[in-house]
C-alpha cells in the first residue's frame, strides 16, 4: 500500500490501533503460523506467556488445507476433515496454498468462483480465528508469520488474508525470528545463534546475536520451494519408479490417487524418522505390490535438496561474515528437521548438536504471539495488560531489511558508454532497521519537465528481474539545463514501515512516498472490503 | 639581359598560389605541397576592419588525462547599425578537408552545443550590448574555448578543419557579421562518417556470423535462417528503390544460404578480427545477440553451437560475464543439450575448487532473488538454475 503525498501534501495518517476495553484485552493479542502443511494460533496470557490454542477437533495445529463441499460450495472445510475429504475429489480441495501467495495469476476454480491464494488463505485464517475465539471470546489483534525471504507483494498477500478473515493484523514477523523469540525468551540462548527453519514448504536460515533477551538479527536467507512437501515428492518418485520397475506401468491413475499417495509418502518419511525402513502397499492399476523404502534410498534421492540447504547455509554465513564455528548455537524449527541426515549433517557442520527442546511445529506461533505482544508494546503500551507488558519488558528485537529497495536509473554503461536501464539498490538486504540512505541521480535531459520514478524490490541490477511496487510521476519544472541533480533517500523504520523521497534540490519540489503494511492504507481498501464482506457470508467448518 | 622566361612564368605560379591556394586544390597539386603552403608560409596580418577570428590549440589536463582545446580568438571591427546591438555569438566547425565536394559538419556530444533536433554542433553565447564606440577589437581577444572530446569529428586522421564565427543581432537572429578561419588538426578518435560505414560493413559480417553458427551442426534450420532474415531486413540498408533493394537484400540472403547448404564454412575468427577492428563493443554485443536468437531459434542448444558461442565471446573480445547474463535472458537453460560450465554457470577452467564453489554461492544467491520473480519464464528459468547449481556444486565439496 503506497501513500504519495507532494511537497504540500499533507503527513499520512498514523496507524495507531483502535482501542478496546480492558475485559478485551487478554483475548485480543495472537501469534499466528500460517503454514504450508500446518498452521497454529498462539494466544498470549494473563501474564505473557504463549499458549497454543487448540482447534475445534483438539489439535494443537491445522492442516492448512481447504475443502468446498460437494453439494454446496458454500459450505467450506479447512482442517483434517478437508484433508480426509481430499481423495474423494481432488478438484474441490486446495491444499498448499502458501506457495501460491502473491501470485495474481493463480485462482482455483470452485463452480461459479476463481478463488484467490489470498481468498483461500483468508478460509484458513478465518478457521483458526473462529476456533479460537470459541475458546477465549473475540480475537482480533494478530501478528501472522511469514517466510523469512517473503517479498513485498507476498507480505502483503498475507495480510490481506489476515484482514479478509476479520483480523487486526498488527505485523508481520518472519519465521525464524519468531521462533528465535520463543527459544530466547523460554530456553538459555545466548551468542551467535543460526535458526533453521525447514517446514512443510519453505527453508529459511537467520543469523541472529543473542544476548538474553536482547536480540539482533544480523542476516536472512531462504528459498520458496525447499520443504516436506518436496522431500515426500522424491519418495512418491520412488514409489511410481519401483511400480513402473515391476509392472511396467504408471501407478497414479488419477488426481485421486496422486493425493492418496503423497499422504502416504508423507507418512513414509516420517516412519523413517524414526526407523531405517519404511513398508507399505501400493494398489495400482496393473496390480498390487509390497514396497520398502529405506532411510538409505531417502537420503540418497533428497541429497540434492540438501545440496540446495548446504548452499544456503554457506550463502547465509557469508553474508553474516561468519564461519560455521563462530555459531553457538543452532535452532530447529519446522517438522522436516526431525529428518535424522539433517540433524546429522548439522552437527558435523557446526561442531555441535542442534537444539530441539521446544516442540518444532509451535514455536513459531508461540514466537508470534509474543512478537504481537512487543508489537503492541511499541504502538499502544497503554492497551496492553500490565501482565503481559512485564512478561514481555526485558524483550528487545531488532531486525534488519529484508530485502533490497532501490530505484530504475539510467546511468552509462562503462564498457559500450551507452546509457542503460538498470535498477540502483538504495537500501540493501539486511540492513539493521531502523535505517536511512541517501543517494544522489541526475536528470537526464535539457529541459525534462517530468521524472517516473520506481520503486523497486530486489537484489538484481537488471531491472527485469526486480520487483517494481511503485511507480509515480515526479512533476519539475520547466527549463532547465540537463543534470539537475535529485536526492533520493529511502529509509526504512522497527514497524516495517519504508518512506522515500525524491527532493528536486534546485527547485525545493519533493515526492515523499509512504509504503506501509497497516491494514488502513489507502490502496485496494475497496477491494479488499468487498472481498471480506463476501467471505463473512461463507461458512468454515 | 634577358629573365628567363620559365622562371618568370613559374615565379607568376607559385604567387598565384600562394595568393589563392585553394587553386592548388584543382591544380591537383600534391599534398605535400599543399600542407607546406598551409603550414608554413607565414600568416597574412589580418584586416581590423573587418572581423577575423583564428584558432589556438592547446591541451588541458583533466583528471590526469590531456584534453585538446580550441581557445577561439577574434580580432577586428563588428558593423553596428545604430547606436548598439544586442548580439550573440555563434560558432560552427566542419571538416573541409574534401574541399568544395563534401565539407561535412562537427558533431556535439554535448546537447546543449548542438542546433536544434541535430547533433551538428552549434556553439552560442551572449555578447551582451554593443555599441558604435566599442564595436572594434585592437587585439586578439579569446572568447571562447572548446573542448574536444566534446566534439565528434566526421573522419579519424589528419584534417583540415573551418571554424566559422558569426555574431548575430539577438533582436531578428540575423547575421551581422561572420568571420572564418582554417586549421589542422589532428582526430584520433572514430569518426561518425567512419563508424557509419564501419557499422554497416560490420552487419553484413554479422549475418554471415550468424549463418555460421546456425550450420556449425551441419543443420541450418529454416527458423534460425527466418531470424536472420528479419535481422538483416531491419538493419541493412541497401541504396536506391525500397523494393528493389528489398528484393537484391533476398538475394543476397538466398545465395548465403545456398553456400551454407552446401556444406561450406566461413573463417568466424578472421569474421570477429574485422569486427573488433572496425566497431565498438557496444555493436559486437549486438552481433552476438543475433547468434544467441539463431541458437534458440532451434529449440535446443546443440553442444558445437555452444563451443562456437564461446570462441565467439573470446575473438569478438566482449565480457563473458556479460555474454552469460544475455544468454540467460535469451535461452533457457533446459535448451542446453549439454551442461557447458563455463557458457551455463560462468565456472572456468582456471578457478581452484574453493573459487568454483563461491562462485556457485554466489550464482545461487542470484537465481534463488529471481525465483519469486512474477514472471513465470523467469520462474521457471530460475527453478532449474538452482537444480543444476545444487547438483554442480557436488563436484566442488
Amino acid at each position: 500500500m503506497v501513500n504519495s503525498k507532494s511537497s504540500t501534501a499533507k503527513k499520512a495518517k498514523s496507524t495507531k490501533a483502535k482501542p478496546k476495553s480492558r475485559d478485551d484485552k487478554t483475548a485480543n493479542i495472537v501469534g499466528i503460523d500460517l503454514g504450508t502443511t500446518f498452521s497454529a494460533l498462539a494466544i498470549l496470557n494473563a501474564i505473557g506467556k504463549p499458549t497454543i490454542v487448540p482447534n475445534a477437533d483438539g489439535e494443537r495445529l491445522t492442516p492448512s488445507v481447504v475443502y468446498f463441499d460437494d453439494d454446496d460450495a458454500k459450505i467450506i472445510r479447512v482442517g483434517i476433515e478437508a484433508l480426509n475429504s481430499r481423495h474423494l475429489n481432488v478438484a474441490r480441495s486446495v491444499r498448499w496454498i502458501k506457495r501460491q501467495m502473491g501470485d495474481t495469476n493463480y485462482t482455483k476454480k470452485i463452480d461459479n468462483k476463481d478463488w484467490t491464494a489470498v481468498e483461500l488463505s483468508a478460509l484458513i485464517l478465518k478457521k483458526l480465528k473462529q476456533d479460537c475465539s470459541a475458546e477465549h471470546g473475540q480475537i482480533r489483534d494478530a501478528v501472522i508469520s511469514v517466510p523469512a525471504h517473503f517479498d513485498e507483494v507476498r507480505r502483503k498477500a498475507t495480510m490481506d488474508a489476515g484482514k479478509m478473515a476479520g483480523l487486526n493484523v498488527i505485523g508481520i514477523v518472519n519465521e525464524p525470528v519468531a521462533a528465535a523469540l520463543y527459544y530466547a525468551t523460554t530456553q538459555q540462548v545466548r551468542g551467535k545463534v543460526l535458526v533453521y527453519d525447514l517446514g512443510g514448504g519453505t527453508f529459511d536460515v537467520t543469523i541472529m546475536d543473542v544476548k538474553g533477551h536482547q536480540m539482533d538479527i544480523i542476516c536472512s536467507q531462504g528459498d520458496h520451494a525447499l520443504g516436506g512437501i518436496d522431500f515426500d515428492r522424491e519418495i512418491l518418485q520412488l514409489l511410481e519408479k519401483s511400480y513402473k520397475e515391476k509392472y511396467n506401468a504408471e501407478l497414479l491413475a488419477s488426481d485421486e490417487d496422486r493425493a492418496k499417495y503423497e499422504d502416504e509418502a508423507e507418512d513414509i518419511k516420517k516412519t523413517l524418522s524414526r526407523r531405517s525402513v519404511a513398508k507399505k502397499m501400493l494398489y495400482g492399476p496393473a496390480g498390487n505390490m509390497k514396497v520398502e523404502i529405506t532411510r538409505e534410498m531417502f537420503e540418497q534421492a533428497i541429497s540434492p535438496l540438501l545440496s540446495r540447504i548446504d548452499i544456503l547455509l554457506e550463502v547465509a554465513l557469508e553474508e553474516a561474515k561468519l564461519k560455521p564455528s563462530d555459531i553457538d548455537k543452532v535452532l530447529l524449527v519446522g517438522g522436516s528437521t526431525r529428518i535424522p541426515l539433517i540433524q546429522k549433517h548439522l552437527e558435523e557442520m557446526f561442531g555441535h548438536k542442534p537444539e530441539k527442546t521446544v516442540n518444532v511445529d509451535e514455536c513459531v506461533a508461540l514466537g508470534a504471539s509474543l512478537h504481537a505482544g512487543l508489537t503492541m508494546l511499541s504502538q499502544n503500551a497503554d492497551e496492553v495488560p500490565q501482565g503481559i507488558a512485564a512478561g514481555l519488558k526485558d524483550v528487545k528485537l531488532k531486525d534488519v531489511c529484508n530485502h533490497s529497495y532501490g530505484t530504475i536509473c539510467a546511468p552509462i554503461d562503462k564498457e559500450t558508454g551507452q546509457r542503460v536501464i538498470a535498477n540502483r539498490i538504495i537500501l540493501k538486504k539486511n540492513t539493521p532497521l531502523p535505517c536511512q540512505e541517501t543517494q544522489m541521480f541526475y536528470t537526464m535531459s535539457e529541459g525534462q519537465t517530468e521524472l517516473e520514478v520506481t520503486i523497486t524490490q530486489g537484489e538484481d541490477t537488471d531491472v527485469e528481474y526486480v520487483n517494481k511496487i511503485a511507480t509515480h510521476k515526479f512533476k519539475l519544472p520547466p527549463n532547465r539545463p540537463t543534470k539537475c541533480p535529485i536526492k533520493v533517500t529511502y529509509s526504512y523504520d522497527v514497524n516495517q514501515r519504508m518512506h522515500c523521497s525524491f527532493e528536486d534540490l534546485q527547485s525545493g519540489r519533493t515526492l515523499e512516498l509512504n509504503f506501509c503494511l497497516d491494514p488502513n492504507g489507502q490502496v485496494s481498501k475497496t477491494d479488499i472490503k468487498q472481498k471480506t464482506e463476501h467471505l463473512q457470508s461463507v461458512k468454515v467448518e | 639581359m634577358l629573365v628567363p622566361a620559365a622562371a618568370i612564368l613559374l615565379l607568376t605560379f607559385v604567387m598565384t598560389l600562394i595568393i589563392f591556394p585553394q587553386l592548388a586544390e584543382f591544380c591537383k597539386f600534391p599534398a605535400l605541397l599543399q600542407n607546406f603552403m598551409r603550414t608554413k608560409l607565414p600568416a597574412r596580418k589580418p584586416d581590423p576592419g573587418i572581423l577575423n577570428c583564428c584558432v589556438k590549440i592547446s591541451k588541458q589536463q583533466k583528471q590526469n588525462i590531456p584534453a585538446d582545446v580550441f581557445g577561439i580568438e577574434l580580432y577586428g571591427t563588428i558593423p553596428v547599425q545604430g547606436e548598439k546591438i544586442y548580439a550573440t555569438l555563434q560558432i560552427t566547425i566542419s571538416d573541409i578537408t574534401h574541399r568544395f565536394r563534401n565539407p561535412k559538419p562537427v558533431h556535439s556530444a554535448v546537447k546543449q552545443h548542438r542546433q536544434k533536433n541535430s547533433l551538428i554542433f552549434c556553439y552560442r553565447a551572449d555578447l551582451g550590448w554593443i555599441s558604435k564606440a566599442d564595436r572594434t577589437l585592437f587585439d586578439w581577444t579569446p572568447i571562447a574555448q572548446i573542448l574536444c572530446k566534446h566534439l565528434t569529428f566526421p573522419y579519424t586522421g589528419n584534417r583540415l578543419i573551418q571554424l566559422k564565427t558569426s555574431i548575430l543581432s539577438r533582436d531578428n537572429g540575423k547575421e551581422i557579421s561572420s568571420a572564418v578561419c582554417a586549421f589542422d588538426y589532428q582526430n584520433n578518435s572514430a569518426g561518425y562518417v567512419n563508424l557509419e560505414q564501419n557499422i554497416k560493413n560490420t552487419k553484413t559480417l554479422a549475418v554471415a556470423l550468424a549463418f555460421a553458427l546456425g550450420a556449425v551442426d551441419d543443420k541450418l534450420y529454416d527458423c534460425e535462417v527466418e531470424i536472420i532474415k528479419q535481422w538483416a531486413r531491419r538493419n541493412i540498408e541497401l541504396p536506391g528503390v525500397p523494393e528493389k533493394a528489398s528484393q537484391k537484400l533476398n538475394k543476397a540472403i538466398e545465395k548465403t544460404i545456398r553456400f551454407f547448404q552446401k556444406g561450406n564454412k566461413v573463417d568466424a575468427c578472421k569474421i570477429c578480427r574485422q569486427i573488433v577492428r572496425t566497431v565498438p563493443v557496444a555493436e559486437r554485443y549486438d552481433i552476438l545477440e543475433l547468434c544467441l536468437h539463431v541458437t534458440k531459434a532451434s529449440g535446443a542448444v546443440s553442444p558445437e553451437e555452444t563451443t562456437l558461442l564461446k570462441k565467439l565471446t573470446g575473438w569478438l573480445e566482449v565480457d563473458m560475464e556479460r555474454f552469460r547474463s544475455m544468454a540467460e535472458k535469451i535461452i533457457p537453460v533446459s535448451m542446453h543439450q549439454t551442461q557447458d560450465n563455463e557458457v551455463v554457470l560462468g565456472i572456468t577452467e582456471e578457478m581452484t575448487k574453493e573459487q568454483a564453489r563461491q562462485h556457485l554461492n554466489k550464482e545461487y544467491r542470484k537465481w534463488n532473488a529471481r525465483v519469486t520473480n512474477t514472471d513465470p519464464e523467469i520462474q521457471l528459468q530460475a527453478d532449474h538454475m538452482l537444480h543444476l547449481i545444487a547438483q554442480t556444486r557436488s563436484q566442488y565439496t
